[in-house]
């Protein structure tokens, strides 16, 4: 019988025994994968409600431009300032529907509207809605472009939402906003970039907004604290328990010696089932820490960003890791079992 | 018949913190193939030592012990390992058996060439038919030692060492053990050297030899 078979029967056979033994591995992994989960899915919550604050300075046309939007040829050469990163256009305009002002607005990232109902694509303001009687499914004709209301917004305010890029082509490509981060310091680029581009200003964000930044920055570095907490708690238990259950069996590597198996099959196989223990242990605590992020995103409202809350990065990383980790663990323990004096072994009780 | 294994002033010396122990003191002896050998002696007489250098399950601290005339302690651990799976059985006086694994598995385990009807043959022969797929926890004492002696038997090893084999056993399932190692020795030739403290198992013995600190008195 080869040692690798009995390797895995001592797993199959002594589940209790098993599953003691990789309790410590379920409970690490299981803490990194909620912990993490959450911290990961907290930080795009965080991210996308912040994302319009993330700016350092907004471009728009001067007012001696006479035009409350800038042509696509301004808009690209703004884009292209070396200075600037992480740009984003906006294009707003105003148009009237029977009779009633709107106001069309172009958008980047659809998670910030809070929806009434139905879904993004083309939403509609509830105040626009009732004043118009629109409902999902309506039929909505705006520079000569057929559309059709997907979603009412909370909002009620008079705003037409449809992507950005959509709203560009029906503004004949102009754009009204651009925000941009900064190389350096905000104020001096913006000074630099009025002078270099005819036609433009350019407002640095106001103190609340660099405020608001402070403190999400400065709470997405507490949670990344947790959760490496989580990850050492759960590196330390996986270790740990692999220790104990290597030297625990220090007796019967002893017997295997002295029948005849070689320091070499013997580390072998005793990090085999090292490997074999982190891997089902963490395909175990995966599937718990799954329950903990799903019960957790349904109590925080998250349920938007479950994936963001499980990606696939975070179990594939947990599970080879785990089993990585294990093997590693069990590398000191067997080796120590393996040069350890035959004798010494068999006396061990 | 040749020298199957040598004892060449064989010295073993523990340090207890400034105390210096000599479990062996200049230990001589040379066994013949095919020899059935008994060795006696006070508690702390070096038995075990001896019989573990002769097991390669420990080295001399000075002089050389040869099997079939390899110095062991110019031996790489894998060639001792080989030697130990190959040539060598050993029986302990504690059972030392897998706890998980069946009779029949804790048999098969060193095996080398898998061979469940060889295995099966020897069990029976041991007494041990319809025990294949207990577990050690489920044997008798007697029992779990013939398992130890049909797995050191495995391999056709040339020598079989046991320490005290029988210590743990009553006369009756102690006589039947040493029958079984006497069938071995006349029927298939193992060389057996068994260490006992009693005086009638010894008796199955062709020699018997005493130990008295770390020597042999006689
Ligand atoms: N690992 C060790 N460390 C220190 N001293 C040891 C060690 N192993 C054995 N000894 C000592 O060496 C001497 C011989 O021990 P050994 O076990 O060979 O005796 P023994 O004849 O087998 O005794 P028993 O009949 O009680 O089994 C004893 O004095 C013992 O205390
Ligand atoms: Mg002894």
């Amino acid at each position: 019988m080869n040692l690798y078979k009995m390797a895995f029967n001592n797993i199959r056979r002594r589940k209790l025994r098993s599953a003691l033994t990789m309790l410590g591995i379920i409970i690490g992994v299981a803490t990194i994968v909620v912990l993490v989960g959450i911290t990961a899915g907290a930080t795009s919550v965080v991210k996308e409600e912040t994302s319009s604050l993330m700016y350092d300075v907004t471009i728009s046309p001067s007012l001696s431009s006479g035009s409350s939007l800038m042509d696509n040829q301004t808009a690209s050469k703004v884009e292209s300032y070396p200075k600037l990163y992480n740009v984003t256009e906006f294009t707003g305009f105003q148009e009237t529907i029977n009779g009633n002002d709107v106001t069309i607005q172009g958008t980047n990232n659809w998670k910030q509207l809070k929806l009434k109902t139905g879904s993004s694509g083309v939403v509609v303001d509830s105040g626009v809605a009732e004043k118009l009687g629109y409902t999902v499914g309506s039929k909505v004709k705006i520079k000569d472009q057929d559309m059709t209301v997907t979603g009412i917004a909370k909002e009620n305010g008079e705003n037409i939402y449809v992507d950005q890029s959509l709203a560009k082509q029906m503004a004949d490509n102009k754009v009204s906003a651009i925000t941009a981060r900064t190389y350096g310091d905000p104020k001096t680029v913006a000074e630099d970039l009025q002078n270099n581009i005819t036609g433009v200003s350019a407002q640095t964000k106001s103190e609340k907004v660099a405020e608001v930044q402070d403190m999400v920055n400065q709470s997405m570095l507490f949670a990344s604290i947790i959760a490496s907490v989580g990850l050492l708690v759960g590196i330390i238990s996986v270790i740990n328990t692999m220790l104990i259950s290597v030297m625990e069996r220090t007796k019967q590597l002893g017997i295997l010696k002295a029948i005849g198996f070689t320091n070499g099959e013997i580390m072998g196989s005793t990090l085999f089932e090292a490997g074999i223990l982190g891997f089902l242990g963490a395909v175990i605590g995966v599937v718990i820490g799954a329950v903990g992020i799903f019960a957790a995103a349904n109590a925080l409202h998250f349920t938007d960003y479950m994936s963001e809350m499980l990606p696939v990065w975070l179990i594939v990383t947990v599970i080879v890791g785990s089993t990585v980790l294990s093997i590693l663990a069990g590398l000191y323990p067997a080796r120590r079992a393996s040069k350890l004096n035959v004798v010494e072994a068999l006396r061990d009780e | 018949m040749s020298n199957l294994i040598e004892f060449n002033d064989v010295w073993k010396t523990y340090k207890m913190g400034e105390e210096e122990v000599n479990a062996l003191a200049g230990l001589d002896l040379t066994l013949k193939e095919g020899s059935f050998t008994a060795v006696m002696g006070p508690s702390g007489s070096g038995k075990s030592t001896f019989l573990h250098i002769a097991g390669i399950l420990d080295m001399p601290t000075e002089g050389t012990f040869r099997i079939k005339g390899k110095d062991t302690s110019r031996l790489s651990s894998k060639e001792q390992a080989h030697l130990r799976r190959n040539e060598i059985g050993f029986v302990f006086q504690r059972f030392n058996l897998m706890p998980q694994l069946t009779a029949l598995e804790n048999v098969m385990l060193p095996m080398i060439d898998e061979d469940l009807e060889k295995a099966k043959k020897l069990m029976d022969r041991m007494g041990l038919a319809g025990k294949y797929n207990k577990r050690p926890g489920q044997l008798s004492g007697g029992e779990q030692q013939r398992v130890v002696i049909s797995r050191a038997l495995i391999n056709d090893p040339s020598i079989v060492l046991a320490d005290e084999p029988t210590g743990e056993l009553d006369s009756k399932n102690a006589d039947a053990i040493m029958q079984i190692l006497q069938d071995l020795n006349k029927k298939d030739g193992v060389t057996i050297v068994v260490v006992t403290h009693n005086r009638e198992s010894a008796e199955f013995a062709d020699a018997i030899i005493e130990m008295k600190d770390g020597k042999i008195i006689s």
